[in-house]
């Protein structure tokens, strides 16, 4: 037998033993009861946030319709473009993904590490040749690969509610964008998935390493993106400051000169926040912000680089350091009662 | 009886730090509030000079003072949106944890071995839970009242009194979440189980409810200044029935007419809005004294 062939029997081996911790992942997460229960309740607003923002905007894909069609019989040249975008109306949908997602994320995570613990089956995988980094990849291919389930759920719910109640279907164009923004999704649910179980891994009584990421959870998806926004300089009064003081726009420009430095702390804080870079590229992708509507992908992926770089170093990082935190993992939990 | 089972439960807590981190983050949040309250006013009245200037120099008349516009305790507008989201998912995990520690410890069985009744444990456990979020909230209310000092160089009377009735408030709202933490322990078999679906109900709550009632998105939650949307459709105009039920929005409503954030309303009208708080609470509590006649308190501890 020659090196090569052992060494592909080694690879294909190595394969065969994560695919098989993923696949048990994959069933015992659909098996529990709790994360059923998450995944029902982010269906439910998923579809009743569409359909509230659809109802709306059926009406105004009407009105757009009825003043192209007197436009067009009136023989003009040039009609309006539509103002609206059928993407837009995702924008529940992800900001559940970003807060609800979050805490199945997490929950998974816990559930994964816990439910080893309390079976007493962690002792037993670790009598089979399968070594803690095989472990960790294995249980976060299984994870992604309930993500991947759920946000393809999600977004199927939203294009279809779009399409059936906003009466307006979604090209192929923006269909590879709502992809995107799934991979995107992916990559955030994986980051709160490792956190769920890197703290649960980490501490004595599996509900406190629980506490502790949902405290997290806190800091990260609610705290940061709301320190940065009441810190927003025109949200300072109901109306906005700017209007208040009877600012026209050149006016605020030209005041908002003066605020550099505080800008700058401004979204730093934003920037600390892994939700506020998921939220960006999302709301890019999706049409949601009116300011990014007129260009092209190429051009929204660029103006995104920076979110993309740090959604994938918030994943990596995290992807680490839950095969770190595997490794370190007492195979019999201190205390004797897990 | 009830006042040993709470001393002992305030000692417990203590024991575990949990009654440190609450009182810790309480503490923070109310600071950081704090700091955002004055980096607000510090902001507007920087803006207003740069305005101020500008316009002079474009040959405008100077802009209102916006100050005017702001009210004294504005400062603590950031309050509103912490404690049904902060607070609350504290209160859940101090409800939680009140009664979950005695079954995996195993104290619930000893402790129905003496005289000792169903009705008074539960009381006992709600006591606690109780006495724990006076302190925590009491000391945010004096972290309060020093950013309040020290941005607005004084404090009038009326305002420690609006200060202590938007504490009473936010405690009331609390306890509701402290008893779901409470009640799911009581209606589940796993530890898991208890906290995820006591977090379940806080999101719904606080999330999902807000959605359906008035339309606002998850994010408009987070943000103390909310813009009106059009919510003419005619789903809005079913489900707005279901708006004084939605115990967040009620919370807030009444909290802004307490700091006079919001324009005064009658005491009719704020007494209905109280309304749906208070009730949930009795209700919470109800269920609990209800629920923990025939819990199961001989169940092994093993189950996490």
């Amino acid at each position: 037998m020659s090196d090569q062939t052992v060494t592909t029997r080694v690879t294909g081996a190595r394969r065969a033993r994560v695919l098989a911790i993923a696949k048990h992942e994959y069933r015992a997460a659909v098996r529990s009861r709790i994360l059923l229960i998450l995944v029902v309740l982010l269906i439910l607003v998923t579809a009743a946030s569409v359909y509230i923002a659809s109802a709306g905007y059926a009406a105004k894909l009407a009105e757009y319709e009825t003043y192209r069609a007197a436009a067009q019989a009136q023989g003009l040249d040039r009609i309006a473009p539509t103002p609206l975008a059928a993407l837009s109306l995702l924008r529940g949908p992800l900001e559940y993904l970003e807060i609800i997602g979050a805490v199945i994320a997490i929950s998974l995570g816990y559930l994964s590490v816990s439910r080893e613990r309390i079976n007493r089956t962690l002792p037993l995988i670790r009598t089979r040749p399968v070594t803690a980094g095989e472990q960790a990849t294995g249980t976060f291919l299984g994870a992604m690969g309930v993500f991947a389930t759920l946000v393809a759920t999600t977004i199927a719910v939203g294009i279809v509610s779009i399409g059936l109640l906003g009466r307006d279907w979604v090209n192929p164009g923006e269909l590879f964008q709502i992809a995107l923004t799934a991979v995107a999704a992916l990559l955030y649910l994986g980051a709160f998935y490792c956190l769920g179980a890197i703290a649960t891994a980490k501490s004595r009584f599996a509900a406190n390493g629980l506490v502790i990421a949902l405290g997290i959870w806190l800091l990260v998806v609610l705290v940061l993106p709301q320190i940065g926004d009441t810190m927003d300089a025109d949200n300072q009064l109901p109306g906005g400051l700017f209007q208040a003081l009877a600012l026209d726009h050149d006016g605020e420009l030209a005041v908002l000169q003066h605020f550099t430095g505080y800008e700058r702390i401004r979204t730093g804080i934003e920037e600390a926040s892994l939700s506020k870079h998921f939220e960006r590229f999302a709301f890019a992708m999706s049409d949601v912000k009116d300011r990014y509507r007129p260009y092209n992908l190429p051009w929204l992926l660029n103006e995104t680089r920076n979110d993309i770089a740090w959604l994938l170093a918030y994943a990596v990082a995290m992807f680490v350091g839950l095969r770190r935190s595997f490794r370190t993992q007492p195979t019999i939990p201190p205390g004797g009662t897990p | 009886m009830i006042g040993t089972i709470a001393t002992h439960q305030l000692v417990a807590l203590r024991r575990q730090r949990v009654f440190a981190a609450l009182l810790a983050s309480f503490v923070l949040v109310s600071a950081l509030a704090g700091l955002l309250g004055w980096s607000s006013n510090h902001t507007i009245s920087r803006v207003y000079d740069e305005a101020a200037k500008l316009m002079v120099a474009t040959g405008q008349p100077p802009p209102p003072n916006p100050f005017l516009l702001k009210p004294a305790l504005s400062l603590l507008s950031n309050m509103v949106v912490y404690v049904p989201l902060i607070g609350a998912l504290f209160a859940v995990v101090l409800g939680h944890l009140s009664v979950v520690e005695d079954e995996a410890s195993g104290l619930g069985r000893l402790l129905f071995s003496r005289h000792i009744t169903r009705t008074q444990y539960a009381m006992g456990k709600v006591t606690s839970a109780a006495v724990a979020l006076v302190i925590a909230l009491g000391a945010s209310m004096g972290v309060s009242a020093l950013s309040l000092l020290v941005v607005n160089h004084a404090l009038a009377v009326s305002d420690v009194a609006r200060l202590g009735l938007f504490y009473a408030l936010s405690w009331l709202y609390l306890m509701s979440f402290v008893l779901i933490g409470i009640i799911a322990v009581l209606v589940t078999h796993r530890r898991s189980l208890a906290l995820l679906s006591a977090m379940g109900a806080w999101l719904v709550l606080t999330f999902v409810v807000p959605q359906f009632t008035s339309g606002l998105r998850p994010t408009q939650s987070l943000n103390p200044i909310i813009e009106p949307i059009g919510t003419s459709q005619r789903f809005f105009q079913i489900t707005a029935h279901g708006q004084p039920f939605s115990v967040v929005e009620q919370y807030k409503a009444t909290a802004a007419v307490i700091l006079n954030t919001a324009p005064a309303e009658a005491t009719g009208q704020l007494a209905l809005r109280l309304l749906p708080v208070a009730a949930l609470a009795a209700i919470l509590l109800l269920i609990t004294l209800k629920l923990v006649q025939r819990h199961d308190f001989s169940r092994s501890a093993s189950n996490e």
